[in-house]
């Protein structure tokens, strides 16, 4: 075997060494400024390739970025075991049972979320391709590179987006979550099998039969093989050092899963992709080995192969203004379009479609990896291939905000966010049912709701257990005929007999409506009002004031010291 | 918070002469008197004198007049039979043996046990060791998800324990966030995903502690527990380590099928691998 000579071994670590710094540190930088990290790690990349120091320093470049000889192919080989492990990471993460459950609607959102941002790609691609390629005669199979890379969407910017949004474990999280995942598993076959096409127009081969060898080793891998792993896991667990042994075996099977596809003439990456979801379906798989693995996988692999991704183009030659806005709005329309035409049919409301359709349009490594491939096979040229990096990065800083705005802040936060000042009186009742009265008035006379009705639902509520809780608090609710819950207070100096644990009069009586259906809504809105007073001193500051404008701002920053 | 509890006036068992179909006799005997209820024995084979005359010795062996016993004659596939005649007679609770699992071909398959889990039009009592001696039960689980059948499960688990005399009752919430483990991928940070599990699981507890109040629920010691991870099998899990009596579950609200036995998810773990005696909570008609 031979060997790296010195100088090309002190180059090879050179070149991972600055690679991995710069990434990480970028990665870091983006990760403070809440954005995600992947677009850190992609400007590492432009900032240390032909872009900018190729441009000011190319013979620096050249002596510790080589394009051939072993240098160079060691860095493409490790960018290539880089894509491996991170599709293994993305399959570890799908749940099929989440698939099942949310199985509808999931599915409804994911067919209309991929077919339609297809459709414009592919459509566009077929019928207008001199502005993206030289040879309209390969238009088919561009086409369908296009509409493949604009209907996959990108998992982790999304549970990311959720989570800080708090979101995540909300219904309408986890169906973005479910279909997300849906979307994944589709979009890997699909690509796999886009890729069989693309090598097949090649060679002339028949493309019936990759198809049929790609659908038939995912399903056994999915229905057989995953079954043998849910076996093998708890012995590797148990009797193999932790969490190496665990972390070992699930790299190695998936390396095996890309030697097997790779063997059977389809790409490593389906390996990888459908060994990580055969095996992180398993319920014995622990969450902190799950973890770890995405630790070591997103700290090492990841920034490098987003670096190589900048080290490959110079982005400022291939800029083409005009494919990048093609790309955005073919990217952005069909996406939104598609998925939120998806989670309105499959039953959510307008605003929450919307959501689902920002949600779905984070695009990440998937899109890279496929225009990665796609250029290098020659079917893409470099200005589409910046194309997609702009949308990758423009898409997951957009996602978050734009959720935000669909959603608006009722859906996104919790009792403090529903009052405003005019939601707030301060009450002369004398009884605990003009309290009530006075606050279904209230509330009713905003919300234009039939206060009689509201009322005695309230009250019936009331009579079968008072709502007197500790700290001079009580919560007079019930569930009635809305579509979003309703809050109102009144502080009343003097208290009223809500019949408290703690025997105290309430003082602070807020009052709850929620819709009939939302069982869950209403306990935790309940259960956030009770936690909210659980201290003591917080009541007091609430009752120490004088003017509806003074309880809220009080509440917000109670609010905001608890959190 | 909505209808509460389900009462079993009517329990329904099919009754066959296997030693477990004796035990299951004398269990049903035990909730007969418990509940005040009345029995109806459903058999599956040919009205012959011979199997008439058997069937008087046992079922007066367990305690029961036979004369003022309702026995219903069935043909035809066993799990249909039964869940058909207990529909036609408004039976509210099936009583049926089960392994606590069973080999892989009858599970996807679907063995009879299992049928009726699923199935039944009412709810099911799944009894893993029925014994000729039955005994109460003292540590009751139930499985929380805030649904209106949810909200009947606790109920009738509660009226229950009461009924038992039971030491405990213990709310089961499971939360899981599929794909939360990716999320480190883009913070870096596995502390921040263990504060937003964390928060979960405060906000769980606290929501079951608001239902246990919501529901009234005082006359009895009532533990709650969180449980993170896939969904219906860490509730199992959780009751087979503390040894719980009784684990009552809603039933589920879409019809299980073949695929829902390959990727399992939710009640489909508690049918692969039945934790201790089972109650699914079904409303009658659903």
């Amino acid at each position: 075997m031979s060997q790296l000579s010195s100088t090309e071994l002190f180059q090879f670590i050179l070149a991972i060494t600055v690679m991995l710094g710069f990434g990480k540190g970028f990665g870091e930088l983006f990760r403070k400024l809440k954005q995600a990290p992947v677009v850190g790690e992609i400007i590492a990349g432009i900032i240390l390739g032909p872009t900018i120091l190729g441009y000011f320093f190319p013979d620096l470049l050249k002596f510790v970025f080589p394009e051939s000889g072993p240098v160079g192919y060691s860095l493409e080989a490790i960018t290539q075991l880089s894509i491996l492990f991170l599709l293994l990471a993305v399959g570890l993460e799908v749940d099929l049972g989440i698939l099942i459950r949310y199985g509808k609607s999931a599915l409804i959102t994911t067919f209309y979320g991929m077919l339609i941002p297809f459709i414009f790609g592919f459509a566009v691609a077929f019928l207008i391709p001199q502005f993206f390629i030289d040879n309209p005669d390969e238009r088919l199979i561009f086409a369908l590179f296009l509409g493949t890379a604009l209907s996959i969407s990108a998992l982790p910017i999304i549970a990311r987006t959720l989570l800080d949004l708090n979101i995540f474990r909300t219904k309408l999280g986890m169906m973005i979550i479910a279909s997300a995942m849906f979307n994944d598993l589709i979009g890997w076959i699909a690509f796999s099998i886009f890729l069989s096409v693309a090598e097949g127009t090649g060679t002339g081969l028949s493309i019936v039969s990759p198809i049929v060898l790609i659908l038939l080793f995912t399903a056994v891998m999915i229905v057989i093989v995953r079954k043998l792993f849910h076996r093998m896991i708890p012995w590797v667990q148990k009797e193999l050092s932790w969490p190496g042994g665990i972390i070992g075996f699930i790299m190695v099977m998936g390396l095996v899963g890309a030697l097997i596809t790779e063997k059977l003439g389809m790409h490593t990456i389906l390996g990888a992709f459908i060994m990580g979801v055969a095996l992180g379906d398993s319920v014995h798989l622990r969450e902190s080995t799950r973890e770890i693995i995405q630790q070591f996988i997103t700290n090492i692999f990841a920034p490098l192969f987003f670096v190589y991704i900048g080290l490959r183009i110079n982005f400022l030659t291939a800029f083409d203004p005009t494919i990048v806005i093609i790309v955005l709005v073919l990217g952005f329309a069909g996406k939104i379009i598609g998925a939120g035409y998806g989670a309105y049919k499959g039953g959510f409301g307008k605003n929450e479609s919307f959501a689902v359709g920002f949600a779905m349009n984070s695009r990440g490594v998937l899109e890279i990896i496929l225009s990665l491939f796609a250029l290098e096979m020659g079917i893409i040229n470099e200005s589409l291939f910046v194309g997609i990096i702009f949308l990758v990065v423009i898409s997951s800083i957009l996602s978050g905000p734009l959720i935000k705005l669909s959603l608006g802040k009722d859906k996104l936060k919790g009792f403090v966010q529903l009052l405003s000042s005019e939601d707030i009186v301060i009450s002369n009742a004398v009884s605990k049912r003009d309290a009530v009265m006075e606050l279904v008035e209230l509330a009713c006379s905003k919300h234009k709701l039939d206060k009689t009705n509201v009322f005695n639902e309230v009250w019936k509520r009331e009579e079968s257990l008072s709502t007197g809780i500790e700290n001079h608090l009580a919560i007079p609710h019930a569930k009635i005929d809305i579509k979003k819950p309703i809050a109102v207070i009144a502080l009343n100096k003097d208290g009223l007999n809500f019949e408290a644990a703690d025997n105290e009069l309430s003082k602070i009586i807020v009052l709850l409506l929620t819709p009939k259906n939302e069982n869950e809504l209403q306990l935790k809105l309940l259960s956030e009002v009770a936690n909210l007073f659980a201290d003591k001193t917080n009541s007091k500051e609430i009752i120490n004031s004088d003017s509806s404008e003074e309880i809220l701002s009080k509440l917000v920053k109670i609010k905001s010291r608890m959190e | 918070m909505g209808n509460m509890g389900i009462p079993f006036k009517k329990i329904g068992l099919a009754i066959t002469f296997s030693p477990t179909g004796k035990a299951l006799l004398y269990e049903a005997g035990r909730l007969v008197k418990l509940f005040a209820a009345e029995i109806v024995l459903i058999h599956n084979g040919e009205k012959t004198l011979e199997a008439e005359t058997k069937l008087a010795e046992l079922i007066e062996s367990a305690g029961f007049n036979f004369s003022s016993v309702n026995i219903e004659w069935v043909k035809g596939d066993i799990a249909d039979t039964i869940i058909n005649k207990a529909v036609e007679k408004n039976v509210d609770l099936l009583l049926v043996g089960a392994l606590e699992k069973e080999n892989i071909i009858k599970y996807y398959s679907g063995s009879v046990a299992r049928k009726i889990m699923r199935q039944a039009g009412c709810s099911v009592l799944v009894l893993t060791s029925p014994s000729e001696t039955p005994v109460s039960f003292k540590k009751f689980c139930v499985s929380v998800d805030y649904s209106m059948q949810s909200e009947n499960a606790i109920k009738t688990a509660y009226d229950l324990a009461m009924l038992e005399k039971a030491e405990k009752l213990i709310l089961i919430r499971e939360i899981q966030a599929p794909g939360l483990a990716m999320t480190v991928q883009d913070s870096g940070s596995m502390r921040e995903v263990e504060l937003a599990r964390q928060t979960w699981a405060k906000e769980e507890k606290d929501k079951m502690e608001m239902l246990i109040k919501e529901m009234n629920l005082t006359e009895i010691d009532i533990e709650t527990h969180c449980l993170y991870g896939k969904e219906g099998y860490e509730a199992n899990k959780f009751v087979e380590q503390i040894n719980g009596d009784i684990f009552v579950v809603p039933a589920p609200q879409k019809k299980l099928k073949l695929f829902d036995r390959i990727f399992q998810h939710d009640f489909e773990f508690t049918l692969k691998q039945i934790p201790c005696p089972v109650l699914i909570i079904r409303n009658p008609g659903k």
